[in-house]
């Protein structure tokens, strides 16, 4: 039994460390706001780069993490020099994968991170910033935490405001719907914010079209599965009432469109999200009538070049001005008619990207409602 | 009092009758079916909807992979063990079914067939080696065939890298686009393994071993019986039926992916169980995890028929869940539970 007891020990050595590190980081964060000085804090010459993701099934996460790999491989490092933090959907392995690595690495560490649900991003940045690391964080923050607030070690955070873009799109489907009838939505995991914002722009769209009605909204999950599941009980319940699909991403829109297959429902107009391969070869086909591609190689790689360059010293987050630590990604609207143009660009080859490039292709600093 | 006295000592033959449909075992044994038909009759008052050919099929289509994975587990439980790998069975056979088969030219009227036999024989291997380790290591098999079950979806997207392969043959896919009496060919496809797993389960000898094995192990050990043997051949008989499921499951998306198994644990014990089929083993079997899938694809379609959101369709099969155990046992012939 003594590895049990030996476990005990080390457990309570490491909360008396974290209590310190967390006094020290309370006790720093307060000397900043009555000083009002930024932090010197050492950087580091070759920190490690990680990103934290929710999964490898998903081509979003893939691309993200391409555009990781190739930031890594900018720098003349091998591809696996990018350490994955799979975090498979729970904020708890989200976190506690980042502690175990900050345990490993110390300071020495430049992490992007999507830190799997909003609350769950001011504990992540917390421990960063207390070990003196690095972190830049896309989509899931809360309104309340902010970049500034952290000095330098939390370098940016970057989300894409979906509300406009998918209220585009519930455009185009409500025009080929011919201005009426009724309307499905199918959406994202329930407390996402993505999945929020993307059901919020199709409700923007409807006001502008009184005759169009939304019969019916369900969280498939981001899980092609659990919409085909969802599309064909949509159709039992609504039958030939329903004359248009709103879907909250691609993986989704695959699902719809097998479940109208099944039926041999031909022509329905549907709407996606996300810009990916296989939904963009849709589009061509008009099979789906628009998807809105968000570049996440581009967002994966800038993300961690960000954490990477703060923590190597070549740019000081903290002199930079607020729009440069917290702003909206690029978004790309991709419709039939410009699908083959857009696939040859971005898919069939990826572009060069200038990785000190930081807010080139952003869309602006993010706005709180 | 003496009026009643007399009734008692006295039964008439007609209380007699009645007292006999309504024992326990009776009661055990068709009380899945009754909730299915209660089920649908409900949901049919809800929303008229419900109840179409149209909707009945739409049902099928969902419950078609659920069924087979549901029917491979059942024997296991039937063994009185638990089989958890079939998330990472299936995906393991649905990227190797996929890879194979566009490999061999995509398609079913050319060498693409040969992936069918392919990814079966993938399945069974998984199986067996799934069993090996649960009886050749002695590791419980719920330990063993979790554990199996993450190699699964390691490896599976160990071959994909993530990404997704799709399956474009229309002949491969008019198991779900060509209909015959309103049904599409998969769902065929599923009764006739249906069939034949309750030929395994009736008629052959390892069938009555399965019984054996899970109504007493020793008893069966005693009499000669190889039970590290039947333990075995019980996981690659579930292999099979998990490849068979992941490839309706592939019918029924176009796509190969690691997630294609997602959910389908929770699923397809969830369908055994509330099937009737104990979970100690010993009874029950294929017929009753048919109803059980039913039971389940009924509820998830008819919640969102009727309308309702879908966290309260979660709340729902897990009270079934415990409503089944429940019913489906003799809780005084348990001295203990663990």
């Amino acid at each position: 039994m003594s590895f049990i007891k030996e476990f005990i020990e080390q457990e309570t050595v490491n909360r008396r460390n974290l209590l310190l590190a967390s006094a020290y980081g309370l006790g720093g964060a307060a000397a900043l706001r009555t000083l009002g000085a930024t932090p010197a804090r050492a950087t580091t010459a070759n920190p490690t780069i990680a990103w934290s993701y929710r999964d490898r099934t998903n081509p979003y996460w893939n691309y993200i993490v391409s555009g990781g790999e190739a930031f890594v491989e900018s720098l003349g490092k091998p591809k696996d020099a990018l350490v994955n933090l799979i975090n498979e959907g729970s904020s708890e392995k989200s976190l506690a994968d980042v502690k175990a690595l900050l345990g490993k690495e110390g300071s020495n560490l430049a992490l992007a991170i999507d830190a799997n649900d909003a609350p769950n991003c001011r504990p992540v940045v917390e421990a960063v910033a207390a070990a003196g690391a690095y972190v830049s964080t896309i989509w899931n923050k809360t309104d309340d935490l902010h970049p500034w607030d952290f000095g330098d070690n939390y370098v940016s955070h970057m989300t894409w405001s979906d509300e406009g873009p998918a209220e585009k799109t519930a455009r185009i489907l409500f025009d080929a719907m011919g201005g009426k009838g009724g309307v499905v939505h199918l959406g994202g995991i329930a407390s996402n914010n993505p999945a929020i914002e993307r059901l919020n722009g199709l409700k923007n769209a409807l006001k502008d079209y009184p005759n169009v009605q939304l019969l019916d909204a369900q969280p498939a999950d981001w899980d092609t599965q659990k919409a085909n599941q969802i599309m064909a009980s949509f159709l039992t319940r609504y039958g030939d009432d329903i004359k248009g699909v709103h879907c909250a991403n691609d993986t989704i829109a695959y699902g719809v469109i097998e479940a109208l297959r099944a039926e041999g429902i031909e022509g329905m107009p549907i709407v996606s999200y996300d810009g990916n391969q296989q939904a963009v070869e849709l589009v061509a086909k008009g099979e789906i009538l628009a998807t809105v591609f968000t570049n996440p190689h581009w967002g994966g790689g800038i993300t961690a070049a960000l954490a990477y360059y703060a923590a190597t010293g070549a740019f000081k987050p903290s002199a930079e001005p607020k729009e440069h630590r917290e702003f909206y990604g690029p978004t790309i609207l991709v419709t039939p008619k410009d699908a083959a143009e857009f696939k040859a660009k971005y898919l069939d080859s990826t572009p060069k990207y200038d990785w000190k490039d930081f807010w080139g292709p952003g869309n602006g600093q993010i706005k709180y409602k | 009092m003496l009026a009643m006295a007399t009734r008692f000592a006295v039964p008439c033959p007609w209380e007699k009758s009645v007292e006999n449909l309504l024992t326990r075992d009776n009661l055990q044994k068709w009380a899945p079916l009754l909730v299915l038909f209660a089920l649908v009759l409900f949901f049919s008052i809800a929303n008229p909807n419900f109840l179409s050919m149209r909707n009945f099929a739409r049902i099928s289509i969902l419950s078609t992979p659920a069924l087979m994975i549901g029917v491979g587990v059942t024997f296991i439980i039937l063994m009185g063990s638990i089989d958890l790998s079939m998330e990472g069975a299936v995906a393991v056979c649905a990227v190797l079914f996929a890879t194979m088969f566009t490999a061999l030219g995509g398609s079913l009227a050319g060498w693409g067939w040969l992936a069918i036999p392919g990814a079966l024989f993938v399945g069974a291997l998984f199986g067996l080696i799934n069993g090996l380790v649960h009886v050749g290591l002695k590791i419980p098999s719920f330990m063993a065939s979790l554990s199996m079950g993450f190699v699964g979806i390691g490896l599976s997207l160990l071959i994909t890298g993530g990404d997704r392969i799709r399956v474009e043959d229309p002949l491969f896919r008019s198991l779900l686009t060509y209909r015959l009496g309103g049904f599409p060919v998969m769902v065929y496809v599923a009764l006739a393994a249906l069939l034949i797993a309750g030929f395994i389960q009736g008629q052959t000898k390892i069938g009555r071993n399965f019984y054996a094995v899970g109504g007493g192990e020793d008893l069966a050990h005693a009499s000669g019986l190889n039970v590290p043997r039947v333990r075995i051949i019980g996981f690659v008989i579930a292999g099979i039926f998990y490849a068979l499921g992941a490839m309706l499951a592939v019918a029924q998306i176009g796509i190969a992916e690691t997630v294609t198994g997602r959910n389908l644990m929770f699923v397809s014990i969830t369908s055994v169980v509330v099937g009737g089929t104990a979970l100690w083993g010993g009874a029950g079997g294929v017929w009753n995890t048919l109803v059980g899938v039913l039971i389940v694809n009924v509820i998830g379609n008819g919640m969102v028929v009727m309308g309702l959101p879908s966290y309260v369709q979660d709340g729902v099969l897990g009270l079934l869940v415990i409503i089944a155990v429940y019913l489906s046992t003799d809780r005084r012939s348990l001295s203990f539970v663990k």
